[in-house]
C-alpha cells in the first residue's frame, strides 16, 4: 500500500483503553517532505495515534512503517529517524535550555560534542541563542514552546511529530514557529502536525487528515477538502471541519 | 558512558540545581542532628554554677568557696550583694549564696555561723542540688574549725600554736584524701551506660533523611510521567530498561551523595571514627541507597498521582523510622522487634552502628548488607513489572 514517496504509512491502526475504542482502523500515509496535518476535535484520537506512530504505544492492531522500517519490529531504527514534540512542555524547567537540549541529544545517541553543536544550531533556529544558559522556568510561554520544538530537532530527524505546538502562545511566537516549520519542510524534513487552529492548518499543511471518534473521516489537500463542502475559493477550513465533525460540544 | 549513567548524572545535576531539595536532604539533617546532640549528647553528669556574694572576705569564707570549687561540675561566680539581688530579681539566677560579714569570726570563735541561700521559687533543680552541695561544704568547714579549736584547747602550752596548726592541717589533709566515710557508686547497667547514644542517632538520622529524600523523589517521577518527559525520553534511543536503570542509578547517586556529605561532616566535626570506618560506611551507604532507590521506584510505579506518591513515601519512611530503632533501641523480642524486621532502618542502623563505633567491620555486617541488597533486587523487579503495566495503562 505504501508508495515509494510515502515516508510514513499507517495501516488499520487500532487502540482501546479499558474497552473504549480510542483509535479505530486508522490508515493514512505521509509523503516525504510534506507537512501533513492531523485535525480533529478533543478526544478524536490524534494524540493516541501520534503515540503509536512514535513508538511509545503498541497498537492493538495495525502496522506503521516509517522510512521503510516497521515500527513494531524495528523501533530502534525508527527512533533514529523521528523527532517528537509532544503537546505538553516535556522539558526540565529548573535547568537551562542548553542543558535540556544537550541531555535529550545525548539520549538520542549524539556524542557530547555532537550534542553541543546540534544544540547551538537548533537554539539559533528557534531564536534562543541569547537565552541559552537561562533556566527554562524563567522563559515566557512562547519561548518554552520553542525549546520544546528545539528538543525534537536535536537528533536532526527526518520525520518530525508536532503535537499542537502553538497552544497558548502569542502571535509573534506562533509566527516564528510557522516560519521554522516551513523552513524545515523546505530543507527536506517531513512533518506530521496536529492542531486545533484551522487557519494554522490551512497556512502550513500540504495535506490534511481529519479525525473524529477514532476514525479518519476526510483526507486531502486543503483545497480538496474545501471542495468537498462548497466552493474551494470561498469556503474556510473551519467550515469544512464543522461540517464534517458537527457542531455539538466535545470533551 | 552508557545512557543510564548519563541519565543518572543528569538527575544529580537536577538535584544540585534544586535548592529546596538540597536544604531538605543535607542542611535539615545537619540541623536536626545538631539539635539532638544538644539534647541527648555530650556529658550528662551534673553541671552548675554557685552564685556567691562574699561579704565576709575572711579566711573561712575563702576556704568555703575553695571547697565548693573543688566539687566536680560546679563553678563559682562571684557577685556583690547588690549584683546578686539584681540577678535574682531578673531571674537570671534562681539560687544565690550570701556569706555574711562576721562568718570567719563566728567560725573561729565557735559561735553559729550562717550562709544565706536566696532563691526564686524553689530555686530550680540545679539550685537545690547546689544548695545541698554548699551545705555539705559548710558542714565540712565547720568540722574543720571545730577540730582546730579542740586541738588548740588540748595542747600544752609547751607546744607552739603554729605546730598545732600544722598538725591539724596534716590530719585534715589525710581525712580529705582518705575520708572516714566513703561513698562508692556502682553502675548496674554498665554496658548501656557506656553506649554513646550518638552512635545510634547519627546513622538513624542519616538513614531517615536518605529514605525521605529518595522516596519523596518518587513524586517527581510521576510529575515527569504527567508532563511528558518520560514519554519523550522513550522516543529517543533510550530503551525502557535503560530509562529504568538510569532512574535507579540516579536514586543511588543522590542517596550516596547525601550520605557521604553527612558522614564526612560527622567525621570531621565529631571525630567519631577513623578513615577506615568512613570508607566502610561509604560502601554500606551504597547498599542502603540502592535499597532506598528501589523502594522509591516501587512507589513511583505503583502511584497514579503525585499526592499518592508523596503520601506513600511519607508513610513508608515514617513506619521504617519509628519501628526501625532510629530514636530508641529495639529490644530482642516483642511486637516492636517483630515490626522492626520489616524496616530497612533496623539493618542499616545496626550495620552503621558497629562500623562507626569501630566494634565491627563490613564483614561482620554481611547479613545486613545481603538483606539490604536483596530488598533492592526484589523491589527493582516489582517496580519493573509495575512500570510496564502503568505505561501501558496510561
Amino acid at each position: 500500500m505504501a508508495r515509494m514517496e510515502d515516508f510514513l504509512a499507517a495501516t488499520g491502526l487500532t487502540k482501546s483503553f479499558d474497552s473504549v475504542q480510542v483509535v479505530d482502523s486508522v490508515s493514512f500515509t505521509v509523503r516525504s517532505q510534506e507537512i501533513f496535518g492531523l485535525l480533529g476535535p478533543n478526544g478524536a484520537g490524534k494524540t493516541t495515534t501520534i503515540r503509536m506512530l512514535s513508538t511509545v504505544l503498541d497498537p492493538d492492531d495495525g502496522d506503521v512503517t516509517i522510512g521503510g522500517h516497521l515500527v513494531a519490529r524495528e523501533s530502534d531504527a525508527v527512533r533514529k529517524l523521528i523527532g517528537v514534540c509532544p503537546q505538553e512542555l516535556a522539558l526540565y524547567p529548573e535547568l537551562s535550555a542548553i542543558d535540556n537540549l544537550v541531555f535529550f541529544g545525548r539520549m538520542a545517541g549524539l556524542s557530547g560534542s555532537e550534542a553541543k553543536e546540534s544544540a547551538a544550531d537548533v537554539l539559533e533556529r528557534v531564536g534562543l541563542t541569547d537565552r541559552a544558559k537561562d533556566a527554562v522556568r524563567k522563559y515566557s510561554g512562547g519561548m518554552k514552546r520553542r525549546v520544546n520544538i528545539a528538543i525534537a530537532l536535536m537528533s536532526r530527524p527526518q520525520l518530525l511529530f508536532l503535537d499542537e505546538p502553538t497552544v497558548g502562545i502569542d502571535p509573534q511566537s506562533r509566527n516564528h514557529i510557522f516560519d521554522t516549520v516551513l523552513a524545515l519542510r523546505d530543507e527536506g524534513l517531513t512533518v506530521l502536525y496536529t492542531t486545533h487552529y484551522m487557519e494554522e492548518a490551512d497556512r502550513l499543511c500540504d495535506r490534511i487528515g481529519i479525525m473524529d471518534e477514532g476514525h479518519i473521516i476526510a483526507l486531502g489537500t486543503p483545497a480538496e477538502l474545501k471542495a468537498q463542502v462548497g466552493d474551494a475559493g470561498t469556503t474556510t477550513l473551519e467550515e469544512v471541519f464543522l461540517s464534517l465533525t458537527g457542531r455539538s460540544l466535545r470533551d | 558512558m552508557g545512557r543510564p549513567t548519563l541519565l543518572a548524572l543528569f538527575e544529580v545535576k537536577r538535584f544540585l540545581a534544586d535548592r529546596g531539595a538540597l536544604a531538605f536532604s543535607i542542611a535539615l539533617p545537619i540541623v536536626l542532628f545538631a539539635l539532638m546532640v544538644g539534647v541527648f549528647g555530650g556529658d550528662t553528669s551534673f553541671n552548675s554554677t554557685a552564685h556567691v556574694a562574699d561579704l565576709d572576705g575572711g579566711d573561712a569564707a575563702r576556704k568555703l568557696i575553695e571547697h565548693i570549687e573543688d566539687v566536680d561540675g560546679l563553678d563559682v561566680r562571684h557577685y556583690t550583694e547588690a549584683g546578686l539581688n539584681d540577678a535574682l530579681d531578673r531571674s537570671a539566677v534562681l539560687t544565690g549564696f550570701v556569706i555574711p560579714p562576721g562568718f570567719t569570726d563566728a567560725l573561729e570563735s565557735g559561735t553559729p555561723a550562717t550562709v544565706r541561700v536566696k532563691r526564686r521559687g524553689n530555686g530550680g533543680d540545679a539550685g537545690q542540688i547546689t544548695a545541698a552541695i554548699v551545705q555539705g561544704a559548710a558542714d565540712g568547714l565547720a568540722s574543720e574549725y571545730e577540730l582546730r579549736r579542740a586541738l588548740g584547747a588540748l595542747v600544752s602550752e609547751a607546744i607552739p600554736p603554729e605546730q598545732v596548726e600544722a598538725h591539724a592541717g596534716v590530719l585534715l589533709g589525710d581525712a580529705r584524701r582518705d575520708p572516714p566515710v566513703r561513698v562508692v557508686t556502682q553502675t548496674l547497667n554498665e554496658q548501656a551506660e557506656e553506649e554513646n547514644i550518638l552512635d545510634r542517632l547519627l546513622p538513624g538520622v542519616i538513614v531517615m533523611f536518605l529514605l525521605f529524600s529518595v522516596t519523596l523523589n518518587a513524586q517527581t517521577l510521576i510529575e515527569e510521567r504527567r508532563n511528558g518527559t518520560l514519554e519523550r525520553l522513550l522516543t529517543t534511543q533510550l530503551s525502557t530498561g535503560q530509562l529504568f536503570a538510569g532512574k535507579f542509578l540516579a536514586g543511588v547517586s543522590r542517596g550516596m551523595l547525601q550520605t557521604i556529605v553527612l558522614l564526612v561532616l560527622a567525621f570531621v566535626v565529631l571525630r567519631i571514627a577513623g578513615p577506615v570506618a568512613l570508607a566502610q560506611s561509604a560502601v554500606l551507604a551504597l547498599v542502603v541507597s540502592a535499597a532506598a532507590s528501589a523502594i522509591a521506584l516501587v512507589i513511583a510505579t505503583a502511584a497514579r498521582t503525585e499526592d499518592q506518591a508523596t503520601w506513600g513515601a511519607v508513610f513508608i519512611t515514617m513506619f521504617m523510622t519509628v519501628f526501625g530503632g532510629t530514636f530508641f533501641p529495639i529490644g530482642d523480642s516483642g511486637v516492636l522487634e517483630l515490626l522492626s524486621r520489616f524496616t530497612l532502618n533496623r539493618y542499616a542502623i545496626d550495620a552503621y552502628e558497629g562500623i562507626l563505633s569501630e566494634t565491627a567491620t563490613l564483614g561482620d555486617a554481611s547479613f545486613e548488607m545481603t538483606l539490604l541488597g536483596g530488598v533492592a533486587v526484589v523491589c527493582l523487579i516489582v517496580a519493573r513489572v509495575l512500570f510496564r503495566v502503568s505505561s501501558e495503562a496510561k
